[in-house]
């Protein structure tokens, strides 16, 4: 049960998209989240798409891959779009019921709305399908860096360093549930019958011996960082110096003609 | 008398359905007597751990049978809890499951599982501790408290106190000092020779399993490489070694002194084997003098 | 100097409620430079303590501790002592702390704020030293025991340290690992000159080192070398040790009337002094 658990989404395999520098990986979502949601007509959009759709093919990742994750919050999507329909008086009424109203503006606004979900989980995707838990943490902490000028240099690497920390120990953990669930079952409990009552009862036999033993594993982890000269932040450095590339430097240029473009749409057409 | 345990042909494959499919436990069949010390060894990946889990119903087989007492364990799955505990299983580093406040009521937990409560409860718990010395002061101690030896001790008694005909232990003495494991050796024997329980141990201590088992399973990736009594397993050096495992220190010597041409025919287990050989050897030349 | 490690006198105890358990008392031990130590005792003899002591983990209550001279309560020195005397714990799941094996072995070095080229440098060289250089990129999760170990040892060179400490690294790993670890370890005494302490159980751990401590109860009963130690029985016994199997052999022939020379370690030489020893009796 617990093995199907994998953690992180990360899919290997050799494309561009995998090399970039997580950093530049990371910014660039941001920005192509930004410039989706600025998309406000049908040709932008369009060039949206296309643009997803073109790192989609680069990401080598297959295609039923992202159909997944969309599939994981379809419920949502579809709320979403049928919320939207109901919302916005403009444009020809197309039908009426009851006190609602469905007007051809609230039909385009829950397809653009739709739309920039849609993008926005594959764009998502790709990131997480093409990066590491461990590219992704190192990321985060550099990212966050520029914060140790506003003096929260120890709290960005704390930050950084507990990410680590569980990023390695989640696989631990989670064997070590699946050890203690039975050896509790070959004592007799029993965690598939009864009612609900008995059945969170039967779950402190499994979370007091974990918490100990992680309790005990951090103490021991604590010391052990201890004896190999960890001193916080204090005059560290470390080994992966992530070099910016030339290729990071040019997806992130095409990156910014893309959204430049999208600007230029917007503004031609709007 | 049909044997208490038997298993047969069981077959477990990991990741059926992808890549990574492989087989834990291919094809192994074997049965157990009432009141046997049946030693498992194999190095590590060779499927034993896979295959203890099998005999309690922990884990269901991907084909192949297990029988206690000549009946399926699977013949109703809604009764599989009688079957655990019916065939105890102590996984290793069993210290790491406890959790209730007083080592009593750790002890009760399992007895308390299969419905025991008030008097029978109690005396349960404290034959168990009598029989297995473990010390009444420490019934209202919480375990946390104990060392790492006396929490394995209770840990272990915790299964005992459920009083299964079969007992199986993964690894019982792995990371215990000499005083640990010799404790946690005479705790086993005690029970076997007290309700005649049959035990299943699997060790890769080769000096305790010549002590105390009477025919060893060897595996090797994830099948049943030799099944027979303790001394034949051991008498065949080479063939261990093959697969990685090896014979008691004192084995070895003797093996090295017959290959210097000393006449000793015996298969050598124990010291005090090797002892008796040996004088013998001095005191007559050879070793039916 | 020739010793790296001194320890002076040395009493250390633990507060637990209104109980004080003294676990290290009036201890004085010199560990000199280059030397392969083994410390025995039985669990809760005090030795784990002695462990942490050594690197200023623990500080003593009473005495000192010299590292290369510096007294461990010197609080400006803290990391360098640390440095020279590196520590390896019993479970090797609880003292690796990256996701990739050359992460976690750069932990150390990145602390200790060296040059990144340098610290690739000594990642390398430290992986292959202890011969899992093919694992760099793998995860710890998917490793043996032993070779997590290996690891952890891998994270401890890497510091370049002129000691290591080692506290039951083999006590949860299988025969295979066992060995590994003991290779490594006896390879890295030997070829690299770091002094090693190895504090175990296992009797025949100690087979190949310059000297041998036994402790009992927060003290030393014996330090000696190995072979002496060994043949000793007695006093192993006292202390809840094992005489290892093949010393026993040898003593137990020598009661029952064989003549054996008891000076035998490793199952070659037993089997060697039993060979001499039957021949002397015409056989």
């Amino acid at each position: 049960m617990l093995n199907d658990i994998t953690f992180g989404q990360y899919f290997e395999t050799s494309s561009i998209i995998h090399k970039l520098d997580a950093r530049i990986k990371m910014i660039l979502l941001i920005l192509q989240i930004v410039f989706i949601f600025l998309a406000n007509n049908l040709i932008s959009l369009s060039v949206a798409f296309g643009f997803v759709l073109l790192i989609i093919l680069l990401s080598k990742v297959p295609l039923r891959m992202y159909l997944k994750n969309l599939k994981a919050i379809l419920p949502i999507i579809l709320f979403t779009a049928i919320i939207n329909l109901f919302y916005g008086n403009e444009g020809r009424e197309l039908f009426s019921f009851w006190k609602i109203t469905v007007t051809s503006g609230g039909v385009i606004n829950s397809i653009f709305l739709t739309a920039r979900i849609v993008l926005l989980i594959i764009i998502s995707s790709v990131l997480t399908y093409t990066t590491t838990p461990n590219d992704l943490t190192d990321a985060i902490e550099r990212l966050l860096s520029p914060l140790r000028f506003l003096g929260l240099k120890n709290a960005v690497h704390t930050l950084a360093m507990m990410m680590t920390i569980a990023l390695r120990f989640i696989p631990t953990l989670v064997e070590e549930t699946q050890k203690i669930m039975n050896a509790q079952k070959a004592r007799g409990v029993d965690f598939e019958n009864g009612k609900l009552k008995e059945r969170i009862n039967a779950l402190i036999p499994i979370l007091i011996p974990l918490l100990i033993s992680s309790v005990r594993r951090a103490y021991e982890l604590a010391e052990a960082m201890e004896c190999r000269c960890y001193n916080g932040a204090e005059g560290r450095k470390r080994m992966k110096q992530f070099k910016i590339r030339y290729y990071d430097i040019l997806s992130a240029l095409i990156s910014v003609v893309f959204c430049l473009g999208i600007i230029f749409v917007n503004f031609v057409t709007g | 008398m049909a044997p208490i345990l038997e298993v047969k042909n069981l077959t477990h494959t990991y990741d059926a359905s992808t890549p990574f499919r492989f087989d834990a436990v291919n094809d192994v069949s074997f049965s157990v007597e009432e009141g046997e010390i049946v030693g498992i060894i194999g190095h590590t990946g060779s499927g034993k751990s896979t295959l203890v889990q099998h005999l309690n119903g922990l884990l269901k087989p991907t084909s192949g049978n297990i029988l206690f007492n000549g009946k399926d364990i699977w013949e109703n799955p809604k009764a599989i809890k009688n079957i655990r505990a019916n065939i105890g299983l102590v996984f290793q580093y069993p210290e790491y499951q406890l959790f209730e406040e007083t080592v009593y009521k750790d002890i009760a937990f399992g007895p308390q599982n299969m419905g025991l409560l008030g008097e029978d409860l109690k005396t349960r718990v404290t034959e168990t501790c009598q029989l297995l010395d473990i010390d009444f002061d420490y019934l209202e101690k919480s375990p946390f408290d104990l060392s790492g030896g006396e929490k394995r001790r209770v840990a272990i008694a915790g299964v005992m106190a459920m009083r299964p005909e079969v007992i199986i232990f993964d690894e019982p003495i792995a990371g215990l000092d000499p005083m640990g494991r010799k404790n946690v050796i005479k705790m086993i024997e005690n029970y076997r020779n007290s309700f005649n329980a049959t035990v299943l141990i699997i060790s890769h201590n080769m000096e305790d399993m010549a002590q105390i088992a009477d025919r060893l399973i060897v595996m090797n990736k994830g099948k049943l490489a030799k099944f027979d009594t303790t001394e034949n397993v051991f008498s065949d050096a080479k063939f261990l070694s093959d697969i990685g495992l090896g014979v008691p220190a004192v084995t070895k010597i003797i093996d090295l002194l017959k290959s210097k041409g000393f006449n000793i025919e015996e298969n050598i287990l124990t010291i005090d084997d090797a002892v008796e050989a040996l004088v013998k050897l001095k005191n007559g030349g050879n070793t039916y003098a | 100097m020739n010793n790296i490690i001194d320890v002076k006198n040395v009493t250390f105890e633990y507060t637990g409620g209104e109980r004080i358990k003294t676990v290290i008392r009036d201890f004085d031990i010199s560990f000199a430079r280059g030397s392969f130590t083994v410390i025995l005792g039985h669990n809760g003899s005090g030795k784990s303590t002695l462990a942490k002591l050594l690197n200023g983990l623990y500080k003593p209550a009473v005495g000192d501790v010299f590292v290369d001279g510096i007294n461990t309560k010197d609080e400006k020195n803290e990391i360098e002592i640390k440095r020279r005397v590196g520590m390896v714990f019993q479970n090797p799941d609880n003292q690796l702390l990256a996701s990739i094996v050359e992460d976690d072995v750069a932990f150390g070095p990145e602390n200790l704020g060296i040059e990144p080229e340098k610290i690739r440098e000594r990642v390398d060289n430290a992986l292959k030293t202890v011969d899992m250089y093919d694992y760099r990129k793998k995860s710890p999760h998917h490793l043996s025991g032993g070779q997590k170990q290996r690891i952890a040892i891998a994270g401890i060179i890497a510091m370049e340290p002129e000691c290591i400490v080692l506290d039951e690294p083999t006590a949860m790993l299988d025969p295979k690992g066992r060995k590994e670890i003991i290779d490594t370890i006896e390879r890295l005494n030997r070829e690299k000159g770091i002094t090693i302490i190895l504090i175990t159980h296992f009797m025949e751990e100690a087979q190949n080192a310059d000297r041998v401590i036994v402790m009992d109860n927060g003290k030393i009963v014996a330090d000696d070398i190995p072979a002496n130690i060994f043949k000793n029985a007695e006093m192993l016994k006292s202390v809840g040790l094992d005489v290892p199997q093949t010393t026993d052999l040898l003593i137990r022939l020598n009661n029952s009337g064989l003549a054996v020379d008891t000076n035998a370690i490793s199952i070659e030489e037993a089997a060697e002094k039993i060979a001499t020893a039957l021949h002397s009796e015409g056989i």
